[in-house]
């Protein structure tokens, strides 16, 4: 017999993910700033529930009353299973409401969402990282994945760029990676500014200064929309081929599941099929760069 | 803050009708738990009292003389947050339309023989005396959107005012097209948040709200001169709430209307 | 399946004890338009509709809905309120049907949405045979939407003084208990056959090529210089994609109470039409142009969703080209690419 005019509820159907819109309630544990703009924060899923994220993967953060985001994991896998990190940037309602929060408060998680970076596959090889301004959150995931795993990888070659001194992100971090005989860091910046004594330029002008193997080097890059066409360009100039270079294209996803529509690049939907993606399976589409 | 921990705020009418004003005072009615948040220290339409130490002022009305350009620069002093609500205080309104007609010949229209014991220049928007935090628009202001734009300015957030035109909101209400009923109607490039309530009443969409960032205003025209209005028609159609923004685009020789 | 037959003068009756045992829904008339409501009295409906403003996907995909209520600290406050009754739909065309088949399909691919999936299940569908064409903007005999063999539960056919009703599902079969039925003589099939086969030269092919040749069509496409000439027509009021029954894309937003403390997660039709579709949080708008945005839109109709789901994402209803204040159709972009494509091949 059929059901009539009496109501049901989704706990009626036990085949559907109920809980696929839901929010995991995640509590802030610390929170550091980076600087004026930047805030680095770490948080923790309840009752031992670990992320069990890939570098290059996001997670949507929700900020009850304000909404939801899509924001890229910025700790390593390596590094913990129960804890993981978010770098946010105070752009607009919902990262200045994320801004406002403090250790202890609770903020909502879906996620992880999309394909990370195929950390496999680049085992053996040299890795080329050209993270521009705020790529480096999500790259820094990779970065430290690979240095955990240090003898897998040949080389570890980094040149990061940002806009002046004050926006270079995880100055801690970038010093270690300096001091590191095994990784070859060269930073610059778009302007200098009195105590800058480094590099000026912005991230191009760094590649003149390395010399690579391009037949064993894989190139990641994640930056602004705008760096892409040029560093793409001066890694192909290396001779690095197309399938293996690597980025990760922000779009606003809205849902993380392949429907809501945002995210959609032509045909692809990048919550699903990226963010990252290697730069021969994107280079036909033309809503990509 | 009062002592109680709720925001202060405070009601402002310049040259306006007041109907905004009235929009509040009925919210209050549909929404009597806005006064569990705020504190309404004044608020000339409803309330005798007169607070002077208000974190928001709320501005109804355009600025229509040099004299009330320092009572504006006041509240914008005594202001932290300053928000125009509704199409007078946001665009300048229907009283921007005067800016058509030298103001000599208005003056008279309007007071006879009394011309010179008044004072008066071109209406404009609040936002072309002192700085704005915030526009609720519309002729008058949506109830709803309103109540909207208050919990956002609580909660910090930039008031929730859509991007989009009312065509949005007619279509998901199944209207007819008022094109389609012989009529013509500014949904198209109107902002919406309106809940398009005068094409589901059959009236044509004025365009009280402005216009949304990016209007395809060469196509807009194009139908309204296919539905059989002339050139001077789709003029008046568009300048009945923009006025001053048509004219100060003209003087940037941005735009010829 | 062996066809069953209602009497007209006994169709209200089945409307009505329907009525007192379901959530009934289907085409009323209203201001001189069309529209699909939940009715009281089967009186409302109107079956002989050309066609209705919002497709029946609003039963399914409602245009804004709850996805979940919380409170602000985002302590023990996820719940998934959607409760629904049974619902009937009546009246659905067939353009309508292979539209909720393609929903059906998307929703259930890969993530399965939980409450699209619940009111799907919630929903029966009655379609309806169309006879006539709606009017001069529908093309579904270009799409072969024009019949269809499954999606429905039951599926309605006007042959003069009765219905016949091709039974579809198990609970089609069922709903029948609350009709006075008949099964079909071969008086009455021959009626039916009659109809059907009279129905199809009323139907104008509009595309001036196959359907199968879309998605190539398209593909050659992204360059065409149509998509510049509608952008400059173009005024991105989205009424295209929110009369459209096979759009699903969706925008996800909280709304709160007075009291700043609990608030509801919801989720509302959006449109790639519009300025902030695509725009990312630091204001860049990955399709900027309407010429882009009108492209996606073609591109997802003909080419993008086909690859996904196997199903095209046009059912040539033709709500949109009636919405269109300026004649943006898609017979006419699809013909003019296919002119465009025959011109550049012969030059």
């Amino acid at each position: 017999m059929i059901a009539n005019k009496s109501y049901v509820t989704l706990a009626d159907y036990g085949s559907v993910d109920n809980q696929l819109f839901m929010p995991v309630p995640t509590r802030i544990k610390k929170v550091v700033s980076l600087n004026d703009l930047n805030k680095l924060f770490t948080l923790e899923l309840p009752g031992g529930m670990s992320l069990d994220h890939r570098p290059g993967q996001f997670v949507e953060v929700s900020i009850f009353g304000v909404g939801e985001a899509p924001i890229s994991i910025t700790s390593s896998p390596s590094r913990s299973n129960s804890q993981f990190e978010l770098c946010v940037r105070k752009v607009g309602d919902l990262t200045s409401a994320f801004h406002n929060m403090r250790a202890g408060d609770i903020v909502g998680i879906r996620g992880p969402f999309g394909r990370g970076f195929p950390i496999e596959k680049f085992r053996g090889k040299d890795i080329l990282f050209a993270p521009g301004g705020l790529g480096l959150p999500p790259l820094r995931s990779l970065i430290n994945q690979v240095l955990d795993e240090r003898a897998h990888f040949g080389r570890v070659i980094i040149l990061y760029g940002a806009r002046n001194p004050d926006e270079l992100l995880f100055k801690d971090e970038l010093k270690e990676w300096g001091d590191r005989k095994d990784v070859e860091l060269l930073l610059t910046v778009d302007k200098g500014e009195e105590n800058w004594k480094g590099h000026v330029g912005v991230i191009t002008t760094l590649f003149k200064e390395i010399s690579i193997y391009p037949r064993n080097t894989i190139a990641v890059t994640v930056g602004p929309p705008v760096m892409y066409r040029f560093v793409l360009m001066e890694f192909l100039a290396k001779g690095i081929t197309e399938g293996n270079i690597y980025l990760s294209l922000e779009r606003r996803m809205k849902c993380g599941i392949g429907k809501c529509g945002h995210c959609q690049i032509n045909n692809v939907y990048s919550c699903q099929s990226g963010p990252v993606f290697p730069y021969s399976e994107i280079k036909g589409l033309e809503e990509a760069l | 803050m009062s002592q109680n921990g709720k925001p202060k705020i405070a009601f402002f009418d310049f040259t306006c009708c007041e109907g905004c004003q009235l929009t509040v005072i009925d919210s209050l009615q549909t929404h009597p738990e806005l006064l569990d948040v705020v504190d309404i220290v004044q608020f000339r339409e409803a309330m005798s009292e007169k607070g002077e130490d208000y974190l928001v002022a709320f501005i109804e009305g355009s600025c229509t003389r040099e004299s009330d350009e320092e009572r504006l620069r006041k509240i914008r002093e005594q202001a932290s947050i300053v928000i125009a609500l509704g199409a007078c205080a946001h665009l300048g309104g229907i009283n921007s339309l005067k800016a058509l007609h030298p103001l000599e010949d208005v003056r008279k229209y309007v007071y006879g023989d009394k011309a010179d014991w008044y004072e008066t220049y071109d209406a404009r928007p609040i936002d072309a005396v002192i700085k704005v935090d915030g526009e609720i628009p519309g002729c008058p202001i949506d109830r709803d959107e309103f109540i909207a734009c208050v919990k956002a300015l609580l909660m910090g957030k930039k008031l929730p005012i859509p991007d989009y035109p009312v065509c949005v909101e007619c279509k998901l209400k199944e209207n007819v097209c008022l094109f389609k009923k012989g009529k013509v109607c500014l949904g198209p490039i109107t902002r919406a948040g309106c809940n398009a309530i005068c094409p589901t009443y059959g009236a044509s969409c004025e365009g009280c709200r402005g216009y949304i960032t990016n209007p395809n205003d060469d196509s807009m025209r194009e139908v309204l001169a296919e539905a059989g209005l002339s050139v001077d028609e789709i003029t008046s159609i568009y300048t009945m709430f923009t006025t001053y923004q048509v004219q100060q685009k003209m003087k940037q020789g941005k735009e010829t209307v | 399946m062996s066809v069953t037959i209602i009497q007209k003068q006994d169709f209200p009756d089945f409307v009505n004890r329907l009525l007192s045992q379901f959530r009934v829904s289907g085409p009323v008339e209203e201001d001189g338009g069309y529209a699909f409501r939940v009715i009281e009295n089967s009186d409302d409906l109107r079956l002989d509709y050309p066609t209705t403003i919002l497709p029946p996907k609003k039963f399914l995909l409602p245009t804004k809905e709850t996805l979940f209520e919380f409170d602000k600290s985002g302590n023990g406050t996820v719940q998934a309120p959607v409760v629904e009754p049974r619902t009937v739909v009546l009246g659905v065309h067939t353009c309508d049907l292979h539209a909720i088949k393609l929903l059906d399909r998307v929703f259930s691919t890969g993530h399965i949405d939980p409450n699209y999936t619940l009111r799907r299940k919630q929903t029966l569908i009655v379609s309806i045979e169309c006879l006539t064409p709606c009017d001069e903007n529908s093309f579904c005999k270009s799409m072969g939407t024009l019949s269809a063999d499954d999606g429905y539960d039951l599926h309605m056919t006007d042959v003069g003084n009765f219905y016949t009703i091709d039974i579809g599902t198990e609970v089609g079969e069922e709903l029948l208990q609350y009709a006075k039925t008949a099964p079909a003589t071969e008086e009455n099939m021959k009626k039916l056959n009659a109809v059907i086969s009279e129905k199809w030269p009323r139907f104008p092919y509009r595309l001036d090529f196959d359907i199968s040749d879309l998605p190539s069509l398209l593909n050659m496409s992204m360059k065409s210089p149509l998509w510049e000439e509608l952008g400059e027509r173009c005024l991105a009021c989205a009424a295209c994609t929110n009369v459209c029954p096979t759009c699903f894309c969706f925008d996800v937003r909280d709304e709160i109470d007075l009291d700043l403390q609990h608030g509801q997660r919801i989720r509302k039709w959006d449109s790639c039409q519009l300025d902030e579709f695509a725009t990312i949080a630091d204001g860049h708008n990955f399709r900027q142009s309407r010429a882009l945005r009108q492209r996606h839109r073609f591109m997802r109709k003909g080419k993008y969703i086909l690859e996904a789901h196997d199903y095209l994402g046009c059912v040539g209803c033709g709500r949109c080209a009636r919405a269109c204040l300026v004649d943006i159709t898609p017979v006419g972009v699809f013909n003019e690419l296919y002119r465009q494509k025959e011109v550049g091949g012969q030059s």
